[in-house]
């Protein structure tokens, strides 16, 4: 390392030196809350402190390395896929929130993903993902008797 | 893609086929009944025999069992709870295990917010010691206990479970602080097994069934069983009988919707007592090595209440519990 | 009668036609649900049990076994091909065996993880017929603080899957440790990190960190670089089957995997997964093409896959011997036994031989089975790498999603997987490996308990440790190998010098 003076070279790597540091907080603030003690020998909290200082220490290494090896060039990133891919996991979690049902869920997970690798026949695909959709729900329900959120869609079937 | 659905759809077809039952008849009644906890464990395998014995003898026309796992079925209750619309076709199974986990949890609701159907069967706990052990009955282990309660070293099943309070219980029967127990939790009775068996433990509590083997090769001497009363086929006598004023069951019950009332609670009530009667229930239970522990409604409801005090003050005597 | 005779028995009666039709079956839709990623082979049988409830006792039992190995079987094949491990002991496969799948060779992949669970099933199977009694008297004598030096031994060795930085793989590994912490603490049921959500108490199951890590988490990452650098996996480049040297180098990892996974199998606690780890840093100490780890080495597959299911065949051991069921499979498993009036316990061997026997019969049986259905079916599953991407990884998603529902179905729940899957993308992003943190999570919670069992027996003294000389062993092979590598750089640095 030739260049000794204290420029920041590495911004994510500091990013997440503050982020293990905030970790280590939270855990040590957790930890220093809790009531129920072991008897003999070590209590919960024992492994709590000592993944705080491990944190610490991790934060410590990547605070420095912030300060000293340069961040690698950042590949290209595409965010409007990402976007997309953040949309389908939203749709399937909130149709699983407010009891939409499982079918519906897949559906827009399927069809959003696909969205996001560059497809753009959104009808066709809201399609295939109903019928997958569909097909493992009445596999889950009716011969493995485990049960996926239901919901008008499911009700209907079952 | 294509090619797995239509794997899929071969499978499909094949296990329906094996699937198929034949209905007997009669009720009208489709209930779902949900297991607070993961597919494959006591709960569950009991909420799965009920739907099987309650298809079987037609008292319901189709049951399905739903699994809501989570916090020692704290997470299930809360959801039964919160999804209570006085409907009649939702049943919780549940045990002495949740009454435990709602308080040491702090879970808002409790076992007594829900409508009691039947208590279905209870197990007894037994009492061990290795068999190279200097402690030959009851009295030894209480004697050892007294002298030095840090010593004495519980293995059982998780803490605040049924285990670790029937561990307090006799603890403080010896004379000795029930919260000074040195009780070292295991995630269920096969792991305090091994530690049993390796010799690092004085002494161990579990569900009988889970360590009969061991007691009856002679691996394990029995000391002493919690059910009020002597079973038929086990060698170790009741606490009760040998002069401690001790009884803990691991029961399993049946609940339904808190608002369920008149005619569909007593629907319920019948169908619910009619399977556990049954020819077929007797048989399944006793396959499966559970005791018979029916009690109807209005029995199971006075029943809750005292054992949701008495757990809950033993908890708070072993620091578990405010 | 003496046991080769009523081994004899147990396959005459194995290989009656019809029972070979329902080991047929077993495996199949053991294999067809044990695909699915987040069902291990613990729910696999779970779910399936009931389907073998039909048949005469002969002809479950052996389904059963069908069911088994093809549930185990099943995971690793969507971790290679997907890299989407089914269940945990799947996740070390997954690194090897994906980069093998993306660059056109997860045929050989397939082939060697299908024959590699097959020597070590076949080996495991035969040492759990002769050697369980004698295996088992020594696993119950692992105490708390033997797990602790045990597990001290398997921390040393994850540094295998750092990658290039230490400092990112143990951050990684801290992540994990991390998350290790959310829950009820075993011993004393007080809540850790938890924030008062009661769907946190039961911890963070491994399959949904692994699923969210691997399977969303690459999605994202795919995604993001989809537009400016595409990058389709070739379904098959070369031969579909294992070349020579493919063979070649795949064999001996087969019986060290198998040498390693049976007795940590075996041993109350031992797990899949440990296993795993420990025969992955063999291979890759032993390799001789030590570069290609990363990029796809045929090692990395073929070891951890037979240690994973030697192990399995290991828990047997504690399972039939001692009615100690020491995995969740183990678990179901002894539900299955039951139904067959078969009390597994210290008695069985002497009382019930005749059943024993037929059982382990039954194992050879759906062992040979599985090989024999599903090295055909490899040309077919490789396939599924030449669905459009779109498709591809939408499907992917949705059957992870599935898995993870169906095991726990709750909002929080998939708000983790969804959490996991960023977290993955930018560890992706960044260059942070994956592997450690999955590691992370499950040794920190075994570590933590081992440690303060063994310290609440001793009633606070650590000696303990020190002791005992098995745990005092342990430790100090943990510490070289710790030490080793640096005391070895700065030896050959010294003597650099010295030139």
């Amino acid at each position: 390392m030739s260049d000794k003076s204290l420029k920041l070279t590495n911004r994510p790597a500091a990013v997440i030196a503050m982020a293990l540091f905030a970790v280590a907080a939270v855990t040590y603030g957790d930890a220093s809350r809790m009531a129920v003690r072991a008897t003999y020998g070590m209590s919960a909290n024992a492994a709590s402190y000592f993944i705080c200082l491990f944190f610490v220490a991790l934060g410590l290494g990547h605070l420095l390395s912030a300060f000293r090896i340069s961040a690698g060039p950042t590949e290209d990133c595409d965010w409007r896929a990402i976007g997309w891919i953040a949309l389908a996991l939203t749709g399937l979690i909130g149709s699983v929130w407010l009891h939409a049902g499982f079918v519906l869920g897949a559906t827009l997970l399927f069809t959003f993903t696909a969205r996001a690798f560059g497809r753009r026949a959104l009808l066709a695909d809201f399609l295939a993902g109903g019928v997958i959709g569909i097909i493992v729900f009445l596999f889950f329900n009716k011969l493995l008797s485990l049960a996926l959120p239901q919901g008008p869609l499911e009700r209907l079937l079952g | 893609m294509r090619q797995f659905l239509k794997s899929a759809f071969c499978v499909a077809a094949l296990t329906g086929i094996m699937f198929q039952t034949a209905p007997l008849a009669a009720s009208e009644l489709e209930l779902t009944i949900m297991a607070p906890a993961g597919a494959g464990g006591g709960w569950d395998s009991a909420a799965r025999s009920l739907q099987e014995v309650m298809m079987a003898t037609g008292q319901a026309k189709s049951v399905q069992v739903i699994n809501v796992p989570g916090a020692g079925g704290t997470v299930g209750l809360a959801q039964f709870v919160g999804n209570a619309n006085g409907a009649s076709d939702q049943l919780l199974l549940a045990g002495i295990t949740l009454v435990g986990a709602s308080i040491s949890n702090n879970s808002p609701v409790d076992l007594t917010q829900v409508t009691p159907i039947a208590r279905l069967t209870g197990d007894p706990l037994v009492i061990v010691v290795p068999k190279d052990s200097p402690i030959k009955t009851i009295d030894d282990l209480l004697a050892t206990i007294k002298k030095d309660v840090a010593t004495a070293i519980w293995v059982g099943g998780s803490a605040g479970g049924a285990d670790h309070i029937l561990a307090a219980l006799v603890t403080k029967a010896a004379g000795a602080d029930p919260s000074k127990v040195n009780y070292i939790a295991y995630s269920g009775g096969g792991e305090a097994l091994a530690a049993m068996l390796g010799g690092q433990a004085t002494a161990g509590v579990s569900g009988y069934g889970e360590w009969q083997g061991q007691i009856e090769s002679g691996d394990l001497r029995a000391l002493a069983i919690s059910y009020p009363e002597p079973i038929d086929g086990i060698e170790a006598k009741p606490l009760k009988a040998q002069g401690l004023d001790i009884e803990l069951v691991n029961w399993r019950g049946i609940f339904a919707d808190p608002d369920v009332k008149g005619a569909d609670l007593e629907a319920l009530k019948s169908a619910v007592g009619n399977t556990v009667q049954s020819k077929e229930w007797k048989d399944l239970i006793k396959a499966r090595g559970w005791a018979d522990y029916y009690a109807p409604a209005d029995e199971f409801k006075t029943f809750i209440a005292s054992e949701t005090d008495r757990v809950r003050s033993i908890l708070t005597s072993i620091g578990l519990a405010k | 009668m003496d046991a080769i005779h009523l081994l004899i028995e147990g396959f005459s009666l194995a290989i009656q036609p019809a029972n070979l039709v329902f080991a047929a079956i077993g495996v199949l839709i053991g294999t067809a649900v044990g695909v699915l990623p987040g069902i291990g082979p613990a729910l696999t049988v779970a779910l399936l049990l009931p389907v073998t409830f039909k048949l005469d006792p002969g002809g479950s039992l052996i389904m059963f076994a069908g069911i088994y190995y093809g549930g185990m079987y099943g995971g690793s094949t969507t971790a290679i091909l997907l890299n989407t491990p089914g269940e945990s002991a799947s996740v070390v496969t997954a690194l090897e065996g994906n980069r093998m799948a993306r660059a056109g060779r997860g045929g050989p992949a397939l082939a060697t993880a299908a024959i590699g669970s097959f020597v070590a099933a076949l080996i495991a199977t035969a040492g759990l017929a002769f050697l369980a009694p004698l295996l088992v008297k020594v696993a119950v004598k692992f105490a708390p603080w033997d797990y602790f030096g045990l597990m001290l031994i398997a921390f040393v060795t994850v540094s295998a899957t750092f990658g290039a930085s230490p400092l990112r793989g143990l951050t990684s590994l801290g992540f994990g440790l991390w998350l290790g912490l959310i829950g009820l603490d075993q011993l004393t049921g007080q809540a850790r990190l938890t924030f008062g959500v009661p769907q946190l108490l039961d911890g963070v199951e491994v399959t949904t960190l692994a699923v969210g890590l691997f399977a969303i988490g690459e999605a994202l990452y795919m995604a993001s670089r989809h537009a400016s650098k595409p990058e389709k996996p070739l379904p098959v480049k070369g031969s579909i089957w294992m070349t020579r040297e493919d063979w070649a180098r795949s064999w001996k990892p087969w019986l060290r995997g198998t040498i390693i996974g049976f007795p940590i199998g075996a041993l109350p606690a031992g797990g899949a997964e440990i296993p795993t780890f420990l025969s992955y840093t063999m291979e890759r100490k032993l390799s001789r093409k030590p570069e290609e780890f990363g990029t796809g080495a045929i090692e990395g597959v073929a070891g951890p896959e037979a240690a994973n299911n030697a192990s399995a065949a290991g828990t047997l051991v504690p399972l039939l011997t001692l009615g100690l069921p020491t995995s969740a499979t183990a678990a179901v498993m002894l539900a299955g036994f039951q139904q067959y009036n078969i009390q597994p316990g210290p008695l069985l061997f002497t009382q019930h031989a005749g059943l024993v026997w037929g059982l382990v019969a039954s194992l050879f049986i759906a062992n040979v089975m599985l090989l024999v259905l599903n090295l055909p079916l490899i040309g077919l599953w490789v396939k599924l790498l030449a669905i459009p991407l779109p498709w591809l990884y939408g499907g992917i998603l949705v059957f992870a999603s599935m898995g993870t529902m169906a095991a726990n179905p709750s909002v929080i729940e998939l708000l983790l997987l969804a959490g996991f899957g960023v977290i993955g993308f930018l560890m992706r992003r960044y260059d942070y490996p994956v592997a450690p943190a999955v590691v992370g999570l499950i040794l920190g919670p075994l570590a933590d308990s081992a440690l303060r069992r063994s310290l609440q027996m001793s009633l606070g003294d650590p000696m303990v440790f020190l002791q005992h000389p098995s745990s005092a062993i342990m430790i100090a092979v943990a510490t070289v190998a710790l030490v080793a590598p640096f005391m070895f750089k700065g030896l050959a640095k010294f003597r650099q010098d010295e030139d």
